[in-house]
């Protein structure tokens, strides 16, 4: 046993194994239902616009997408028209997923904008992790997609995994989201509710536009250490 | 380690009240943050009662704390992360440095965490050989500058825009300007380097999901997704308390965070950090280490009487509102808390005694009370500190203070209890005032150790005749006087 386990329930007066994970653990029947309960039309109807008008004050730029087609062709202008913040070779990395794939941005980017993408193994020996750092921080957007977009604060949820890299989203100084509309919740408590339902991976990533600090004078400034640009392409329409 | 005594607090206050510029930095933060935090609580489910709300969840979470501590360590075991818990300070330190010589670490980059600045954790990294960078853009500024934080989530809102160009210009060779977003990007520069290429990365935690094994990270910068992310190895201090049990826990508890720290909805990242890489991913740390510090705080969890300030989520909403933090600021109080609620908190961790101006120098106003988001009742605590130190408690190590005040206070209720002791003394001091200086008709100095009272105001006289005699007479005599 913890002598510093110990410790705390001397101090609590308490014992061990008494029963009291029930009520620590305990949650409320309208959080554990919250993901699975049907959302009202009108609400539905509001989310596109909440998700717009949030984004416009965090300086992160919507675009929406009837098709995957429509997307990929926005990216590639978009990745066209920027120019790297480090180094001059443009070079894009992007999540292995099959909606990504479906961007088929390969052949739409000029010559000179190379697409790698996050490699799929069951393992990774020192020199492929390597590799794949310098193949980030050698590119300036990283394309991601994710699992949830909350229509009330315009934030995007990442879970980590086999071809998702956590990097993708932080080290590029552009990052671009392609998310499906019918990933969109209402809120950050219904995504964890739904989260509560899963099994969780080793890192999960809540992002709500660019990077930015105030710590000068609590004066606002985008582009902190994480990217200083943020895309958010939305595909297709909540119905 | 920052240290504090009751001289050294009014100097620094002292020099502090004069300072106007630290006033104008100060304001911008009681502007910007500290008056939206309650509008904003006021919009969020349930309302005005949402403070409760997050209080009754921290209030169940502390009141289980051995619960959710192994709950948690057991979690993040599983998912192949370290759990060390801490007896002190001193023994955090000794597990980081291990971890960095197991590693043959060369360079740390440290999110901001405010208790590496209790257990004092960079001068120990430095005298191991051991490069150490802030990379949070305020507490960049302060290391830059050789100091110590002054506030709990702006550490450097004590500096003007002018003088941080003017600190680049001389630490990074940049040209001056008084630009901050020209200034974020020569530190986004200097810092994506250091962030790249170190060894080690440490930071803090604002809490952490017990049922699932990760550990909570709030910020906006994305240094410490950096710092999480990038180097091989990744430790994450903890203070025993700060954790939550459940995700149902992070709704409330994070979204009465974000709007008290910062008056935002959300802040740029939430991480959810559980361990090191798993085989089929290509990044993240190799090690994921998680340390859980108790150094004094199972001491206060044991007193019920201040079990409640464990309750704090570290938001800092109290320093933007408190009239003595913003007239003194946050190196005054010579603790990495500051504010009322380092009044409490750091007297509770290094003794009541020796720190016994920290809990003097507050009002006792309660805007602390009113902008805190778990509604932790720091002036209560405040007073409580004040009544040990006037009568001792050995529980606490606390000898009464001063044996002439413990006097003065009995003979006063002695005489306020006897009217006609009262009285009597009461003409005394009539006449005995007439001995005093006086200007405008107020006295100026008061004899003796009442002094004290006059030294920075005026003391109005005695009147001839008082509220009692002049009523007694105007009810004897029947007509007004």
């Amino acid at each position: 046993m913890n002598p510093i386990i110990e410790r705390v329930r001397k101090a609590l007066g308490v014992q061990a194994g008494d029963g009291r994970e029930r009520i620590v653990f305990a949650k409320s029947e309208g959080f554990v239902n919250c993901a699975e309960a049907p959302v009202p039309a009108e609400e539905r109807a509001g989310w596109m616009d909440s998700i717009r008008a949030e984004a416009k004050a965090l300086n992160l730029q919507v675009h929406e997408c009837p098709d995957p087609a429509a997307c990929g062709a926005a990216i590639a202008a978009l990745a066209a028209e920027r120019t790297p913040e480090w180094g001059t070779a443009k070079q894009i990395m992007r999540w292995s997923d099959p909606l990504l794939e479906s961007l088929v941005l390969e052949k739409l980017l000029p010559a000179d904008i190379a697409v790698k993408v996050v490699p799929e193994a069951e393992g990774f020996g020192e020199s492929e992790r390597q590799d794949f750092r310098r193949e980030v921080i050698a590119s300036y957007i990283g394309i991601t997609t994710a699992d949830y977009l909350l229509a009330d604060t315009a934030s995007i949820v990442l879970l980590g995994g086999k071809g998702r890299a956590r990097s993708v989203s932080l080290v590029p100084s552009i990052h671009i989201a392609v998310v499906p509309a019918e990933r969109i919740v209402g809120s950050y408590r219904r995504m964890l509710s739904s989260l509560n339902a899963r099994t969780l991976p080793s890192n999960v990533t809540v992002i709500t536009g660019p990077s930015k600090t105030a710590d000068i004078e609590a004066t606002l400034v985008h582009g902190a250490h994480g990217p200083r640009e943020m895309h958010l392409f939305v595909v297709g329409a909540v119905e | 380690m920052q240290s504090s005594s009751p001289l050294k607090y009014r100097e620094l206050a002292v020099g502090a009240v004069k300072d106007s510029q630290l006033h104008r930095a100060l304001g911008k933060m009681r502007d910007k943050v500290g008056r939206n935090a309650v509008n904003l609580y006021n919009q969020i489910a349930p309302g005005q009662d949402s403070r409760l709300a997050a209080k009754a969840v921290r209030s169940r979470i502390v009141d289980n704390l051995d619960v959710v501590l192994e709950t948690l360590a057991e979690n993040i075991r599983a998912r192949g992360g370290q759990v060390f818990l801490a007896d002190t300070g001193a023994d955090a330190v000794e597990y980081c440095l291990q971890v960095a010589r197991r590693h043959q670490v060369r360079r740390v980059v440290k999110g901001k965490s405010m208790l590496s600045e209790e257990i004092c954790l960079n001068p120990a990294l430095e005298a191991a050989g051991i490069e150490t960078v802030e990379t949070d853009l305020g507490e960049y500024i302060v290391q830059l500058k050789g100091e110590a934080p002054s506030h709990i989530i702006a550490p450097a809102i004590h500096y003007t825009r002018d003088q941080v160009g003017a600190l680049f210009a001389e630490k990074l060779g940049e040209p001056y300007t008084d630009d901050p977003p020209s200034l974020t990007a020569m530190a986004r520069k200097a810092l994506r380097e250091k962030m790249l290429t170190a060894d080690m990365g440490i930071s803090g935690g604002n809490t952490a999901c017990a049922e699932t094994g990760h550990v909570t990270i709030v910020s906006n910068e994305g240094n410490i997704r950096m710092t999480s992310t990038m180097p091989r190895v990744h430790i994450v201090l903890l203070g025993i308390e700060k954790i939550a049990a459940t995700l149902e826990d992070h709704d409330i508890l994070l979204r009465m965070l974000t709007r008290a720290a910062a008056g935002q909805k959300i802040s740029t990242y939430i991480s959810y950090v559980g361990g090191p890489r798993l085989t089929d991913e290509p990044d993240g740390p190799e090690e994921f280490h998680l340390v859980l510090v108790d150094n004094g705080r199972s001491r206060i969890l044991a007193d019920p009487d201040f079990r409640e300030v464990l309750h704090c989520v570290r938001c800092g909403g109290c320093l933007n509102v408190c009239p003595v933090y913003l007239n003194i600021g946050g190196h005054s109080y010579g603790s990495p808390y500051c504010g009322p609620i380092g009044a409490v908190f750091t007297p509770l961790t290094r003794g009541i005694g020796e720190c016994s101006h920290l809990c003097q120098g507050e009002t006792l106003c309660g805007a602390c009370r009113q902008v805190c988001p778990v509604d932790n009742d720091l002036p209560r605590m405040l007073s409580l500190l004040r009544a040990k130190l006037a009568d001792g408690d050995p529980k606490w190590d606390v000898r009464p203070q001063s044996r002439a005040a413990k006097l003065a206070f009995t003979a006063w209720s002695l005489v306020m209890s006897r009217r006609g002791l009262f009285d009597a003394l009461r003409g005394l001091a009539r006449l005995g005032q007439r001995l005093l200086p006086r200007r405008n008709g107020w006295i100026t100095r008061l004899p003796g150790p009442l002094g004290g009272w006059t030294r920075g105001r005026d003391f109005p006289p005695l009147a001839e005749e008082s509220f009692g005699e002049r009523w007694a007479r105007r009810n004897r005599d029947g007509r007004d006087a």
